[in-house]
């Protein structure tokens, strides 16, 4: 049993309603959400009630990483006046994360989120297509099937209930989102917001039969994917030709939420190559790549970030030369965080297992 | 003329004769309009091209730069690199159609407190005349 | 000008690598720095090459640019130079953004020969990766003409695919004929060609003219997309419009090969503000865009390395969201390089206008003094 709002809209009107009200009566200075003014969709912190009618909350597009933003805002200093965000699960556990990592504070945000039916790839709101596909993909969480044309990392998500949220909304996994917004309170300041709004307040039973569903369908979807791509067969020479053309831009790394280093060790004087170096490679294999460390870099990222990789997919989003990166990504991180029973941004409290240890742990790993 | 609107005027001022100048307009008790803002810089050749336009799209008004006179400068040759950057971000401005008439780059010496004074004074009346940054309440910027 | 002329029996590409074959078999060069195609088949990357049996897998002229050139010579040379002499086989914006990286002390010359060819555009790069073998097909079409439709923006308007500031200029315009041209630029050109007794005293204006007039046509399209451009982008709506897709992630800085710096000042702390500014902002305007500052940050990189700006046009290519950033780069830049009477990369001895002065410049950028301003007021 948990405390349920109920509005009387669809899903989208629904929430838009209850943030205009939240900051109307000035329970919140600001709210982060993606707003649709003129024809492109981006991420804005609105402090003017009258432009929440132009937010879509719950667009099916992630521009960039909102921990990112979150991260950037919060650094020097902790929020001082109470804003709502309204972000996705993914978002929200990158965030955590970094805020582990000293990168921000949660101090003061309302985190709004829901259960995610996953997001296009970025190119498909600039080429515009998302247009026709939008309505598609709310018919699609209806029937509870997931599109073929989402990134490929939301189709094999399994974290897409939310943690550590204020309040959640019903979207992924409910059949009524057209008659209903239905939103979870999870926390005692979610209660006083809500209790604010005109929507009705009630005590509800969550029926997970059909996320529990969709959850067996991105398992599947999972399996499906790591079998296609070969990925446990890799070795060397595969991931050669998967990284054969990184042109070493290093945008992955500047999309990622969790690479929060302003500058990468593969970017420092430490890992660039001394004339002499070049010239012993040249006397070893008579020939080297310029600049070198393709799959260092990658590798390397993989396990500087493993451990709190999100599965959020924006480094195949911004990555010029259409690299499969987050599927190695997702593999790579998966397998590490299993090592340590570690799910990413689920419990703020844990400390992440890198930076902790146990006396008596991993004697298979010595020798 | 829209007697309403202060403009928010940002005027950089090298450490040198600029800031000099403004000390000098003070002994003489000389006022300039409240609205201008100085900000002290050591040089205005070590005045990055990144603040000048960082202020312009945050919304200032318009944007003074007074270093030394031709031949003047401390470091011998800061005031002619920075007439170079200031020439480049006019240029771009220009040619994005940004309005490169909000920067203004004149010598200021440090006895020339009625200069200083002055150049506030018409500065400020012009940018009245031109009217706000637009940019100031754009919200996509 | 004077300069070899090679007869070529099928392609110059092949006929070119023998060349560069002997030059490294003779040890007159140590080493090429050369593209060459990716084990998997489906990109192109510079490779630094001492074995001779390599040089058959290169390619004189790869249908993309991955990799701006220039950031692959600083990333050699940035630390010095090797002791062996290096060829480096480019396109001539890669060799201008080389030369323009040497005098800002990122890149050293000393022990490189730079060898140009001429250039008719590359593919963007995601187009052709979308399917490589056509992409290569488009690529060939591209070079009969020169004049295709689907080679990068400004590769369609650029006038400066040729002899630049290299050391040696290979020219293949014209090559159908069965003529191949060698043009020594330097002294190190001519002692390449002096060392396999190559005569280069021969007239070529038979290349020279298919080059002026492409040149020619060139410059009349330039002029056409200016005027398209600054329509579309002029004013602050249309350049807001035009920068609304920005993600913020500075890919185009890093493909950009000026953008030297390590670490970027927009990627630095200096713009980490307090919270209380963004909300501040929000509340004075009713909303802000986030991330914020991406006009900022284009303005800003653009008031630091325009003066430089090659137009190769790899920002474009890099952007996840097809920005036309290296378009509206290269016409600003124009303007800007205009001012100051510079082309970047054309030589090595002109100074960048950005570290240099002179006394009597830019007067009309200066507001000058009425010294009777105040009383005229009164």
């Amino acid at each position: 049993m948990s405390k349920t709002l109920y509005i009387d809209e669809n899903v989208n009107d629904g929430i838009k309603k209850f943030l205009r009200c939240i900051l109307e009566n000035g329970k919140v200075k600001g709210v982060l959400t993606l707003i649709n003014e003129g024809e492109k969709i981006a991420y804005s912190l609105i402090s003017n009630p009258e432009l929440i009618k132009y937010t879509v909350p719950l667009y099916p597009i992630m521009p960039l990483n909102a921990a990112r933003s979150l991260s950037h805002i919060t650094l020097s200093e902790p929020i001082s006046e109470p804003i709502a965000v309204v972000i996705k699960p993914c978002e929200i556990r990158a965030f955590i994360e970094l805020v582990k990592r000293s990168q921000g504070s949660v101090e003061n945000i309302f985190f709004i989120s829901f259960t995610c039916g996953g997001v296009y790839p970025i190119k498909m709101n600039v080429n515009g297509k998302i247009n026709e596909k939008i309505d598609n993909f709310w018919r699609l969480i209806e029937k509870n099937e997931i599109d073929a044309d989402l990134r490929a990392s939301c189709k094999v998500c399994k974290e897409f209930i939310p943690y550590n949220t204020d309040m959640t909304i019903f979207l992924a996994g409910n059949k009524e989102i057209n008659n209903q917004c239905r939103i979870f309170l999870n926390t005692d300041r979610a209660e006083d917001f809500a209790e604010s709004t005109d929507g009705n307040i009630v005590q509800d039973k969550i029926n997970t039969e059909l996320i529990d569903e969709l959850k067996v369908k991105r398992l599947e979807e999972r399996k499906k994917l790591f079998e296609d791509k070969k990925i446990e067969k890799l070795g060397l020479e595969g991931l050669i030709d998967i990284f054969g053309r990184c042109i070493s831009c290093h945008a992955c790394g500047n999309a990622c939420p969790i690479c929060y280093c302003s500058l990468c060790y593969f970017d420092s004087q430490e890992s660039e190559y001394k004339p002499v170096d070049y010239e012993s490679e040249l006397e070893k294999r008579g020939a080297i790549r310029v600049p070198p460390n393709t799959v260092t870099y990658q590798v390397g990222r993989l396990i500087h970030v493993g451990i709190s990789c999100v599965g959020c997919g924006c480094c195949e989003d911004v990555c010029p030369s259409e690299i499969q990166l987050s599927t190695i990504f997702i593999k790579g991180s998966e397998s590490i965080q299993e090592k340590f029973n570690y799910i990413p941004g689920k419990n703020p409290e844990e400390l992440i297992p890198i930076s902790t240890f146990d006396i008596k742990e991993f004697p298979e790993v010595e020798t | 003329m829209n007697d309403s609107f202060k403009p928010k005027i940002i005027y950089f001022l090298c450490s040198w004769c600029g800031t000099g100048g403004s000390e000098t307009a003070s002994a003489f008790g000389l006022h300039y309009p409240e609205n201008v803002l100085p900000f002290r810089v050591n040089c205005t050749g070590s005045l990055s091209t990144v603040y000048i336009l960082r202020a312009f799209l945050e919304g200032a008004d318009g944007v003074v730069i007074s270093g030394c006179h031709p031949g003047d400068c401390h470091y011998n040759n800061g005031n002619f690199r920075a007439r170079r950057r200031v020439a480049i971000i006019k240029s771009i401005l220009d040619t994005l159609g940004l309005e490169p008439e909000r920067i203004w780059f004149r010598y200021v010496a440090h006895g020339e407190g009625k200069r200083f004074v002055d150049t506030a004074a018409e500065f400020n009346d012009y940018i009245k005349k031109l009217g706000p940054n637009p940019l100031k309440t754009r919200r996509d910027i | 000008m004077r300069g070899a002329i090679f007869k070529i029996e099928k392609d110059f590409d092949k006929e070119i690598r023998n060349f560069l074959k002997k030059t490294i078999v003779k040890k007159f060069f140590g080493a090429i720095l050369i593209p060459c195609k990716v084990p998997a088949n489906d990109s192109y990357a510079y490779l630094l090459i001492r074995d001779e049996a390599l040089i058959e897998k290169a390619s004189i002229l790869p249908p993309v640019m991955p990799i701006q050139g220039g950031r692959v010579l600083k990333s050699f040379t940035r630390l010095g130079k090797i002791d062996a002499k290096v060829a480096v086989i480019m396109r001539p914006c890669e060799i201008r953004a080389s030369i323009e990286l040497s005098k800002l002390e990122q890149v050293d010359l000393t022990n490189v020969t730079l060898i140009s060819v001429d250039c008719p555009g590359v593919i963007p790069l995601s187009d052709y990766l979308e399917d490589p073998v056509k992409g290569t097909d488009t690529f060939k079409e591209a070079f009969k003409t020169w004049e295709s439709d689907s080679v990068r923006e400004l590769c369609k308007v650029c006038y400066n695919f040729t002899l630049t500031g290299s050391d040696l200029h290979i020219g293949i315009l014209g090559s159908e004929q069965g003529n191949l041209f060698l043009i020594p630029v330097s002294e190190k050109g001519r002692n390449l060609l002096d060392f396999f007794n190559i005569n280069y005293e021969n007239d070529i204006s038979s290349w020279e003219n298919i080059v002026k007039k492409k040149e020619d046509e060139r410059k009349i399209k330039r002029k056409e997309f200016r005027e398209n451009l600054r329509q579309e982008i002029e004013g602050i709506d249309n350049l807001l419009k035009t920068f609304s897709d920005c993600l913020n992630c500075h890919n185009c800085m890093r493909v950009c090969p000026i953008c030297y710096c390590r670490q970027c000042f927009f990627d630095s702390d200096a713009l980490n503000l307090p919270s209380t500014n963004y909300i501040k902002r929000a509340e004075n305007r009713g909303s802000i865009k986030f991330p914020p500052e991406t006009l900022l940050f284009h303005l800003g990189r653009m008031s630091h390395m325009i003066t430089s700006c090659v137009s190769c046009g790899s920002c474009e290519d890099a952007c996840p969201v097809s920005l036309p950033i290296s378009r509206v780069f290269s016409f600003v830049a124009e303007n800007v390089q205009n001012l100051f009477n510079y082309v970047p990369g054309m030589s090595v001895k002109d100074p960048v206008p950005t570290i240099t002065y002179e006394e009597e410049e830019l007067k009309e950028f200066e507001n000058p003094y009425i010294e009777t301003y105040n009383i005229q007021r009164m």
